[in-house]
């Protein structure tokens, strides 16, 4: 599915052509016009609601990123990501209140920068921790390690000790402030929308070109057959693990690009539901497809707020439509999984790439 | 030691029901390979579906039996509608097919039955504890062992020596073969799920009793997983031993780490055992070891 089928006439004259990021002027021109109407037009156009949902896009990408590099890339089962995102969003939150920052540092406004490359870090290596069955185990086996691993660091580790640390009752909130990068303090949601969005191309373009090298290569080989890919001497187990540690670090900062938004955290944000939602967005969007992440995650989110607001208007007619639509918002993402997978197995990614190829190759489609 | 002895009593008898539910769960993945993640709510669909015909005043015996009938028709309904497609499709799937089940189920009983805690009122076995020399056990815990044994006699003795037990056995053996010699596999699969379905059905039924019902006794889904593991995820003997074990080990747990590690050891120590376990025996006591080769 990587490959579009370029328009006739279009064709490379060298290697440079063959492996460029935007293989026509009409995409690169697609894509500019995309990054300025992401960067120009939707902050400008958009109304805080609609900033705050594309916010939540953005955290949903950057958290499905890396499911999809272990279950699209490197076919590790993963059922536990939320774990790691929520070690991301405790470290750095940790580092914020309670670390003795120099204070040259909170003049200049690094320590919200610096927190969030220690808490990736942090999250990756708890991420390998839990990666290690998989040196042993696959498959079905490995969803249950990683099970274990949401329960064990969500509702057992975090719930019980690390969110009693400083005395602060269950939920940590940040006061106004204290998140700064440089000069500018993230303080409103158009400037979360900017921070988030920066963070979710870096991601996007640092493994999208992961999967291009020689590493990515390496995955793709194991999740298509492993023993064939020992076998061609990928030492499979450190690959793994690779895979682990890039998975928990872009985890990582997702968290900690999340604590910007809400200010607070508390175990609740980090529900074995979001862990399977994650999932729920790559099957959705594609799996193993990096543009397949953000049309599931655009997917997702935005069909449930467009759920909601359908709803909405029904709820004076029955007031307990307001309480169950929780239940129904639930129900209706099992429903659409389902749905998705018998009807539509490759995700809209396929779709996407089919219409794409239509065009392309109008009016010679063969 | 009267402790010790009382958290193994109870440990083994809640461990029974824990057998039940993961009986169904090999069941399923034995005969059609399919991991089954949304146990839970079809435990949870199986007693509140028992508890409302009880509530209305049906008796206890008569509201399970109609909780097991339902239970049997929502299994082939299941079975038909989403699993039967998937046959042959990559594990992953399959899997997500079942967490998007258990969503729906889950959203479905929260929508029919609310959040709220229900408890089988009038109560249905007497509070009147049970004294074995110097172990004291509630009577709920006693015949909800005694219930679940019985009914693993029952679904054990089904395989052994009924014509649609032998012909899900063969199917779970070799499909091919079962299918030259006239076996239907879909049939087969039809009634994995049903009879699984029922199996939680009474599981959650009794798990209700024991401490009333609400929709965090789905988490007894997830709690089955280890114990298939534990015994191995294709053998029946091994999912209503580790069943047994990790009833015991879930409450040794409660009893004596829970001074150490305050909070809720009770509900990760099957999962910190598991995955301890997983390193050392990847295929449980007694799973078949694959072999493989490119």
């Amino acid at each position: 599915m990587s490959t579009t089928f370029l328009p006739c006439g279009v064709y490379h004259e060298n290697y440079a052509q063959d492996h460029a990021w935007f293989q026509t002027n009409l995409i690169k021109g697609k894509m500019i016009l995309l990054f300025v109407l992401l960067y120009l037009v939707v902050p400008w156009v958009a109304d805080v609601y609609w900033i705050s949902v594309m916010n939540q896009v953005g955290y949903t990408i950057m958290g499905a990123l890396g499911v999809q590099l272990l279950i699209g890339y490197c076919g590790q089962l993963t059922l536990g990501h939320a774990a790691f995102i929520a070690v991301g969003a405790y470290t750095s939150t940790l580092l914020i209140l309670e670390f003795p920052w120099p204070q040259f540092l909170l003049d200049v406004g690094l320590a919200y920068p610096i927190s969030i490359f220690v808490a990736a870090i942090v999250a990756g290596i708890w991420s390998v921790l839990f990666g290690l069955p998989s040196a042993r185990v696959k498959g079905f086996y490995l969803i249950l390690t990683t099970m274990a691993a949401q329960f064990i660091t969500v509702d057992f580790l975090i719930t019980q000790y690390i969110s009693q640390i400083g005395g602060r009752g269950q939920a940590f909130s940040l006061p106004a402030g204290t998140i700064k990068i440089g000069p500018w303090t993230i303080d409103s949601d158009v400037k979360v929308y900017y921070m988030i969005l920066t963070f979710v191309v870096i991601c996007i373009a640092g493994v999208a070109n992961l999967v291009r090298s020689r590493v990515g290569r390496a995955w793709i080989a194991i999740r298509d057959n492993d023993i064939s890919a020992e076998v061609m001497g990928i030492n499979i187990v450190q690959y793994k693990l690779m895979a682990f540690f890039v998975a928990g670090f872009i985890g990582g900062i997702a968290g900690a690009c999340w604590i910007s938004n809400l200010a607070a955290i508390s175990p609740e944000h980090f529900p074995w539901f979001w862990s399977l939602w994650l999932v729920g967005v790559i099957l959705i969007g594609g799996v193993g497809s990096i543009h397949g992440t953000v049309f599931g995650a655009l997917f997702m989110v935005v069909v449930m707020e467009l759920l909601q607001m359908a709803v909405m208007p029904l709820s004076d007619a029955y007031p307990k439509l307001l309480m169950d639509f929780l239940f129904i918002k639930e129900a209706a993402f099992g429903l659409s999984i389902c749905l998705f997978l018998l009807f539509e197995p490759n995700g809209l990614a396929y779709r996407w790439w089919q219409i794409k190829n239509y065009f392309n190759l109008w009016p010679f489609s063969y | 030691m009267d402790l010790f002895l009382m958290t193994i009593t109870t440990g083994l008898m809640v461990g029974g029901i824990y057998a039940l539910v993961a009986l169904g769960w090999v069941l399923i993945y034995k005969c059609s390979g399919v991991l089954n993640l949304a146990m839970g709510e079809m435990t949870l669909i199986g007693a509140y579906t028992s508890l409302s015909f009880y509530t209305m005043g049906v008796p206890f015996l008569a509201s399970l039996a109609i909780s097991l009938i339902i239970g049997f028709i929502l299994g082939i309904l299941t079975e038909r509608i989403f699993l039967d497609r998937l046959i042959g499709e990559p594990v992953l799937s399959v899997i997500m097919v079942t967490v998007g089940l258990s969503f729906f189920f889950k959203g479905i009983v929260e929508l029919l039955w609310g959040t709220d805690t229900r408890v089988f009122n009038p109560p249905v076995f007497s509070m009147e504890p049970i004294k074995f020399g110097p172990i004291v056990v509630g009577q709920v815990y006693v015949w909800s062992f005694v219930a679940a044994m019985i009914l693993l006699v029952v679904f054990v003795s089904f395989f052994k020596y009924t014509q649609w037990g032998l012909s899900m056995q063969a199917t779970a053996d070799d499909e091919m073969a079962a299918l030259s010699v006239g076996v239907s596999a879909r049939f087969v699969y039809a009634a994995a799920w049903a009879i699984a379905f029922m199996a939680a059905g009474v599981g959650g039924t009794l798990l209700g009793n024991i401490n009333g019902l609400n929709i965090s006794v789905g988490y007894l889904g997830l709690l089955v997983l280890p114990a298939v593991v534990l015994g191995g995820l294709n053998s029946i003997p091994g999912a209503i031993v580790g069943g047994l074990i990790i009833g015991v080990l879930q409450n040794l747990a409660g009893a004596y780490l829970d001074r150490y590690f305050p909070g809720g050891v009770k509900e990760i120590a099957p999962f910190v055992f598991m995955a301890i376990f997983l390193l050392f025996k990847p295929h449980g006591l007694w799973g078949w070891e694959r072999i493989e080769r490119v």
